[in-house]
This record gives C-alpha cells, sequence and structure tokens, in this order.
C-alpha cells in the first residue's frame, strides 16, 4: 500500500499546482492523511483530530492577532494623504542628489516600514505615488521606476513591525519583540545597498536630480510630515518600553493612523473607512486561511517525526554551521521563486528549526535570515508578487521590470551575505534590548 | 446560473461588511483594553477573549461567504500556461477531490464541535460548541464551491468561480 503521508503530500502539491489555493491545499492534504492513518489503525487516529489542531490553533494563536491589525493599519495610511505628506519630507531630504527620486523611494520606504509590516502594503500605497512622481516627464523609465519600488518595498517587514516575523514568532516559538529589534540594523543596511546601487546607476545612465527644496521650506515640510514620522516612534517605543504588546501596538498603529488621517489630514471619510475595513478583513481572512492550513500541516510533519528526523540526518552529514546556513539561503531562495513569502516561512521553515537549533545557530538570527530570504524571493522570477504588483502598477510588462531589478537583486544578495554570516550584526540591537543570545 | 451567481454575489458583500465590522470590534476593543490596562490599571481578560473569536470567525466565515475561490493565496504559474482544455480537467479533478474529502471530514468535524459544548470560555463562560459553530459552515460552504468549480470544468462555463490571472495582491505579507 501508499504511504498516507507521502500520498499527502503528493496531494498538497498537486492541488497547490492545480490552481487551489496553497492553505486549503494543506488543509485538505492533512485530511487526507488523518482519513488514511484512521482506515490503516483506528486507534490514535481520527479525522476529527484535524478539526481540533485547526480550532484550537487559532483560538490560541494570540500573536497572530497583530496580523489583521497591521493590515488595517497599513491600509489606513494608505487611503489617507498621510504616503503624500512623507514623500514631499523625503523629497526635501535627498531629492537633491543625482538620481534623487530613486533615494526618494528608498528613504521613503524606510520611514514607511517603521509603520507598516507588510512589503506588499509599501508598494501599492507609497509606492503607487512615487512611480507617479519619477514616471512623471519622462524623467525615469517606468520599468526602473516599477523595479526600484519592487525592490526597496521588501524593506518593509525587515525593519519592525513585520507581518512575516509574527508569522515566523509562531513557528519557531521565539519572542516577537526581540525578532522585531533583530531586523532594524538589517533593514537599514538593506536600505543603503539599495541607495548605493541607484547611484551608481544614476551615474551610469545619467538621471536627473530634483529640484532641492529650498532651506526655508523644510521647517514646513517636516511640520507636515511631523505627526506620521511620529509613528514608528510611538510603535517602537511602546513596543521596547513595555508599554504594550507587539499585537497591541498593532491595534495602536492602526489608531493613530486613523486619528491623524481623519482629523488632522481631514483626507479620510468614514465611508472610505468602512472600505478599508471591508477590503482590510478580505486580505486578513486570505492570508488567515494560509495560517489555518499551516497549521493542519505542522500537525501532520510533527506528528511523522519529520523536522527531528531531518535534523538527524543533516547533523549525520556533519556540515559547519556555515555551509549549512549556505545551503539553507539557496534553498530558501529557490523556493521563493515559485512560492510566496509567507507561504515559505509557515510550511518550509518549522521543518527545518530543530536542525537550526541542533547546529547550535540562534532562531532570532535565524528569522531574520529567513525573512530577508522570503522577501527576496517577493521579487525574483518567475514568481515574485512584488513584480506583478509594481508591473500592474506601471502598465509594464513583467519582463521589463524584471530586466530592471537584476541590479537590486544583487545588492540584497550582498545584504544576505553579511546578515548570514555576521551574526552580531543581526543581534547586536537585540542584546542592547535585553535578548539574550 | 445567473440568477444564482447574483445571490451569492449579494450574500458575499454582506458577508464582507459582517466581516468588516468583526475587524472593526477587534480594532475598538484592543484599544480599550490598552486603557484598561495601562490607564485605568483594571486588568482585562474578556477582551482577547473576543479578539480571538472575532479573528476565528472573521478568517473561517469570511472563507466561507466573501473571499472567491480565486483570491485565495495561489501558485498559479502552472495553471495559466496550459491551455483551456488542461484547466477544465484540472479544475474538476481538485473540485472532486477537496470536495470528497471535506465531505468524508464533516462528520467528524461535527464531532468535534459538538463535543467541544462541554466547555465554556474563561471570561464570557460561552460554550465552545457556539464559539466553533462558524467551522460548520465553513465545512460546507468549502464543499459546494468545490462541487461548483467540478461543474464549471465540465462544462467549461468561463464565468466560475475558478482561478483567474493573480495581478492584485491579495496578501499582505
Amino acid at each position: 500500500m501508499f504511504d498516507p503521508f507521502l500520498l499527502s503530500m503528493v496531494l498538497i502539491v498537486v492541488l497547490a499546482l492545480f490552481g487551489l489555493g496553497v492553505g486549503l491545499a494543506m488543509m485538505c492534504g492533512s485530511f487526507l492523511y488523518l482519513i488514511l492513518m484512521d482506515l490503516r489503525m483506528p486507534r490514535g487516529f481520527d479525522p476529527s483530530i484535524a478539526s481540533e489542531q485547526l480550532l484550537q490553533g487559532l483560538y490560541n494563536g494570540y500573536t497572530l492577532l497583530a496580523i489583521p491589525l497591521f493590515i488595517l493599519a497599513a491600509d489606513i495610511m494608505n487611503i489617507g494623504s498621510l504616503a503624500d505628506r512623507l514623500l514631499r519630507f523625503c523629497q526635501a531630504l535627498v531629492g537633491r542628489f543625482r538620481g534623487g527620486l530613486g533615494h526618494v523611494n528608498v528613504v521613503s520606504s524606510v520611514i514607511f516600514s517603521g509603520m507598516s509590516g507588510s512589503a506588499v502594503a509599501d508598494a501599492v500605497g507609497m509606492g503607487k505615488i512615487i512611480i507617479g512622481l519619477m514616471t512623471r516627464d519622462g524623467k525615469y523609465t517606468p520599468a526602473y521606476a516599477a523595479a526600484i519600488t519592487a525592490a526597496t518595498a521588501t524593506v518593509g517587514p525587515i525593519i519592525p513591525p513585520s507581518i512575516p516575523m509574527v508569522l515566523y514568532a509562531l513557528v519557531s516559538d521565539q519572542s516577537v519583540g526581540f525578532l522585531f529589534a533583530a531586523g532594524m540594523i538589517p533593514g537599514l543596511l538593506m536600505a543603503l545597498m539599495m541607495g548605493v546601487t541607484n547611484y551608481l546607476i544614476a551615474l551610469r545612465r545619467d538621471f536627473p536630480t530634483d529640484d532641492a527644496v529650498p532651506a526655508r521650506d523644510l521647517p514646513r515640510v517636516t511640520y507636515q510630515a511631523f505627526p506620521a514620522l511620529m509613528l514608528p516612534v510611538i510603535l517602537l517605543g511602546g513596543i521596547y518600553g513595555g508599554v504594550m504588546t507587539p499585537t497591541e501596538a498593532a491595534a495602536v498603529a492602526a489608531a493613530y493612523a486613523l486619528i491623524i488621517s481623519i482629523i488632522l489630514y481631514r483626507s479620510v471619510s468614514l465611508s472610505a473607512f468602512w472600505g478599508t475595513l471591508k477590503e482590510s478583513s478580505r486580505s486578513a481572512g486570505s492570508i488567515g486561511m494560509l495560517i489555518a492550513g499551516s497549521i493542519t500541516f505542522n500537525y501532520v510533519i510533527t506528528r511523522e517525526n519529520i523536522p527531528n528526523e531531518l535534523a538527524t540526518l543533516l547533523t549525520g552529514f556533519d556540515l559547519s554551521p556555515t555551509g549549512f546556513l549556505i545551503a539553507i539561503n539557496l534553498l530558501l531562495l529557490a523556493l521563493g521563486c515559485v512560492i510566496e513569502g509567507g507561504a515559505i516561512i509557515l510550511i518550509v521553515i518549522p521543518i527545518l528549526i530543530p536542525t537550526v537549533q541542533a547546529m547550535g545557530i540562534d532562531l532570532v538570527h535565524f528569522g531574520v535570515i529567513a525573512v530577508v530570504n522570503a522577501m527576496i524571493g517577493l521579487i525574483t522570477p518567475p514568481y515574485g508578487l512584488l513584480l506583478f504588483i509594481v508591473a500592474n502598477i506601471t502598465k509594464q510588462p513583467v519582463g521589463h521590470v524584471i530586466r530592471e531589478v537584476w541590479p537590486f537583486i544583487l545588492a540584497l544578495f550582498v545584504s544576505l551575505g553579511i546578515i548570514t554570516f555576521v551574526p552580531d550584526f543581526v543581534l547586536w540591537f537585540p542584546r542592547l534590548l535585553g535578548y539574550q543570545g | 446560473m445567473t440568477s444564482l451567481r447574483k445571490w451569492a454575489d449579494r450574500l458575499a458583500d454582506l458577508a464582507n461588511h459582517l466581516t468588516a465590522a468583526l475587524l472593526l470590534s477587534m480594532f475598538v476593543v484592543f484599544i480599550l483594553q490598552i486603557l484598561f490596562r495601562y490607564v485605568l490599571g483594571w486588568p482585562v481578560l474578556w477582551t482577547v477573549e473576543w479578539v480571538t473569536i472575532a479573528w476565528l470567525w472573521g478568517i473561517l466565515g469570511g472563507f466561507a461567504f466573501v473571499v472567491k475561490t480565486r483570491d485565495m493565496i495561489r501558485l498559479d504559474i502552472l495553471y495559466l500556461a496550459v491551455p483551456r482544455g488542461v484547466q477544465r480537467a484540472m479544475d474538476v479533478f481538485v473540485g472532486l477531490s477537496v470536495a470528497a474529502i471535506f465531505a468524508y471530514t464533516l462528520p467528524h468535524a461535527w464531532d468535534y464541535v459538538t463535543f467541544m459544548g462541554i466547555e465554556r470560555t474563561a471570561a464570557f463562560r460561552w460554550r465552545f460548541d457556539l464559539v466553533f459553530a462558524i467551522y460548520i459552515p465553513f465545512h460546507i460552504a468549502v464543499i459546494l464551491r468545490m462541487l461548483l468549480l467540478a461543474l464549471g470544468g465540465v462544462t467549461g462555463n468561463r464565468d466560475t468561480d475558478g482561478p483567474a490571472p493573480q495581478t492584485e495582491p491579495d496578501t499582505n505579507v
């Protein structure tokens, strides 16, 4: 007879390749596993276990509650004029340099990253506006504007807050607060690398500088953007000052964005807010299904003892941690070309965690590596979600965007190398905040 | 078929208003929790419970009635690369196998949900079979939708609830 586990895994892959949602495919495979095991040995296996795992997993996942609220916060920021004001501020700050709007793109992504936990939210909100600025008067080609927007959006979930870090916290049992802190410096490094890339390309192709904003306008531009600029400070201060949990911080971010958008900037109507709630709840439901599927799937692989067996197998190869990390990076990057980032973190990472522990690699450090890999996966062809989004915004063929995005992927590879092989670079900041790793 | 579709769209929009209301309630209750705990110094238990239940109902109810099959997070490289005839065959396979597995599991899901009636939540003292009740409509909705997907594959009706090219983001990762 066929092995129930193997059969279920084949079913998941086939269903997913045939176009079924990944969450539902995982649920289905896990159900099939339990049905087959129940038929084989009725004691100890019962298909109702799947229901129990799924319902209890969702019911007890307090950390996960940050996800719908971070989605809501980002969506509110994107309907108001908050992004506009931030962009004007960034333009005043770095627009005067060679390739100015490219730098504005990088810096605005960094600031927006401090408020939203999602690369997609960054690309569709701030990204849409800055692509408009860059392509106006033919200053930059639409393909370049699209490529740099997609590339800088990957910083979003590295700099805290971050939805993928929350997902990683779920599967690795690490503290969300320390994971957030660990992303801080790597996120800034990635942004710096992309700024340098933009500068080099700007020199070679003679990109324009933007008109320098006169110094006397600076206070006004800063003042107008100030409430928006305060949000990252409030969020991070709140989390690390011990005032609120990351989950509560997500609610505070949404409330703050709503208050400044409605009261201060007067740019969001109640009906627009309701529309945002509807949209956010749809996105949250969609990612919730992925989480639900991965909960049942993780039950199956744990029951089959796969993660531990893999750990025994891999440690048996006598791989050094360095060799192992190189292999993991290659694996995750390859998977990132075809699977969506959140799915990688929820499906692949849990299988690897025991091996990572056995290798003596710090789990917070590994979390940053995993999330950076997943984010690079969002802009690597053929399946890069961000590439499709920016191609759609600019009405460019994806192929043209891909041609322009390579230098940025290279810059991210360099960053990934540093993040992977210099653990102290990642862990310095969380340790400063009391992380004992 | 068209009137059925119109009816389904109306139901989806109504359900979307409900999931929006659930999200709003999560948001408001979280803010209340922060106020209670840090400003007034009252420890509260019911807030977390409410938010968790809203999240559970939002996901399962939202999936059952709001999220279209084509809006799910999925890999569509292969699906989009093959001719329409092969896509139809894929739809029939996916629809029938998923519907069959969910149908077989349905009585077990029912058993678990009703079994949980013996326990109550910590703060509201609500019975868990009621808290988890949304799982049953979710389960039935999956079966029905997958049968419709298979039917669409058989009849070749393009307007069915099957996958379409992904240009808009559905995840916020």
